[in-house]
């Protein structure tokens, strides 16, 4: 057992080296791409074009296959830039740090997709296109934390450096997310009864589970697949000066 | 004997920063005058109506409050680090943690604590309801409080960069405490019990003192490297 998990730490601490991470990524990168395609697409013409129909909200619904997926990206790539925040500040891996800010656009842009698409649905269902509603709110500022993450890494001259100050933002971030949470469930039923329960999530049927499933693990792979590449992108531009890259590159042309 | 030399150390910091801030009246000044005309616009903006201005009253001076504490954030080290001092900081066997705490403290004796008392003559231009002051001011000391902390953190984490920065990285961070705040000032204008939210808010700062003190060490170590 010991073995094992002396194994499994060479090995991670091995893929946290960039050239091998980039010549491993490289190899996999085209199979994700074409996997997150194909159980994306199938999720959303399955979706879109076989689920049921909404018996109260007709076709409208069907814009849940893009919501609720972003929506539970932009939460859970939060989650993962906090861990490698911590990951970053305590070891100083280089990867790490490179992972988070490769992941912090991603995350603001399924987080605004949330927002938006959030908000045309709520048109013809709520007949508004916001509400002060927890949950609305905390993804708003869920946006606001990934901005301003984005806009203090870009500040930062030296791109490890900046890497480390961000892990510090991400880290504060993740233990004030369930505040926020907490504390605009206590503001919004102080200051306004709920109109509308979004928590309570109406029970579906099969027929529209499946297809969402699908579409939410469509969404992931997307998300690794993105995160890969500019995790790739990442380490060329930052390595360009080393021996491997320009190996790796002139061998390539030349060959 | 250890233990009293670095309480000893940490009063002399403080002494000094406070000397330091009340003799460039700006630093104390600024903040406070901020807070006077932003709670001043808003009778300008929305019309005298003592129902409206009293109704907004605890969620207006409240915003005042935290954005004028975050006014003076950008000086917290950044004068320090101009001069060489606070290379001279951490190269003394003193705790940092403490150097920092001692920061805080005097931002908040400099800018917080007045603003606290310009509170009170905000409340009766806005005509805050009767009875609501005294939670309005605990709650206020602790948000402040926060501030300072959130405000040093982002000071440390911009070391060196633009002042807004500072103070614009923060802001997201200070939703909880400002969400506090209101849900203290409505349970009390209500007249329930605000204990409860009043003992979650100083939970909050409890933990926020010994967790942000070490963020911020960590951040302006980074900036040594």
């Amino acid at each position: 057992m010991n073995k094992l998990w002396s194994s499994f730490k060479s090995w991670l601490i091995a893929m946290g080296s960039p050239p091998l991470f980039y010549r491993w990524a490289s190899a996999f990168l085209p199979w994700l791409g074409v996997l997150a395609i194909i159980t994306f697409m199938l999720g959303l013409f399955w979706g879109l074009g076989f689920a049921p129909t909404d018996y109260k909200q007709g076709d409208v619904y069907r814009i849940i296959f893009i919501h609720v997926p972003s929506a539970i990206l932009g939460q859970s790539i939060y989650l993962m830039m906090a861990v490698f925040g911590f990951i970053s500040m305590v070891w100083r891996a280089k990867i790490a740090g490179m992972l988070l800010i490769a992941a912090a656009p991603i995350g603001a842009g399924f987080t605004l997709i949330a927002l938006v698409t959030g908000s045309i649905w709520g048109k013809p269902t709520w007949g508004t296109w916001w509400v002060w509603d927890a949950r609305l709110t905390s993804t708003l500022i869920l946006f606001f934390l990934y901005m301003t993450i984005i806009a203090l890494h870009s500040s930062i001259e030296n791109k490890t450096k900046a890497d480390r100050t961000i892990s510090i933002l991400a880290v504060l971030g993740i233990t004030i997310v369930p505040i926020i949470k907490k504390s605009v469930d206590w503001w919004q039923t102080l200051h306004q009864p709920s109109t509308f329960s979004l928590t309570s999530a109406p029970s579906m049927t099969p027929d529209m589970y499946q297809p969402l499933l699908l579409c939410v693990l469509g969404f992931y792979l997307i998300f690794i697949f993105m995160l890969t590449n500019g995790l790739r992108a990442e380490i060329i531009s930052r390595e360009r000066h080393k021996n491997w890259v320009k190996k790796q590159f002139l061998n390539k042309e030349i060959g | 004997m250890k233990q009293s030399n670095s309480f000893n150390w940490f009063l002399l910091v403080l002494q000094r920063d406070l000397i330091m801030a009340f003799r460039k009246s700006a630093t104390y000044l600024t903040p406070l005058i901020f807070f006077l005309v932003v709670i001043t616009f808003f009778p300008l903006a929305l019309g005298p109506q003592q129902s409206l201005l009293s109704a907004l009253a605890p969620g207006v001076i409240w915003i005042s409050a935290l954005l004028a504490s975050l006014l003076a954030v950008e000086g917290i080290f950044s004068e320090d680090q101009r001069d060489g001092t606070l290379d001279q900081y951490f190269l003394s066997n003193e705790p940092a943690f403490l150097l920092v705490f001692a920061k805080v403290l005097c931002h908040w004796l400099v800018c917080g604590a007045p603003i606290l008392l310009a509170s009170i003559f905000g409340s009766m231009i806005l005509y805050l309801p009767d009875g609501v002051l005294i939670p309005l001011l605990f709650s206020l000391f602790m948000g402040t409080f926060f501030m300072s902390l959130l405000g040093a953190l982002g000071a440390a984490l911009s070391l060196g960069k633009s002042a807004i920065l500072s103070a614009v990285i923060v802001l997201p961070f200070s939703i909880p405490t400002l969400l506090m705040g209101t849900a203290i000032m409505a349970s009390a204008i209500n007249g329930q019990d605000y204990s409860g939210y009043l003992s979650i808010m100083g939970a909050m700062l409890a933990i926020g003192i010994p967790g942000l003190c070490i963020l911020t060490v960590e951040a302006i170590l980074l900036s040594y490297e």
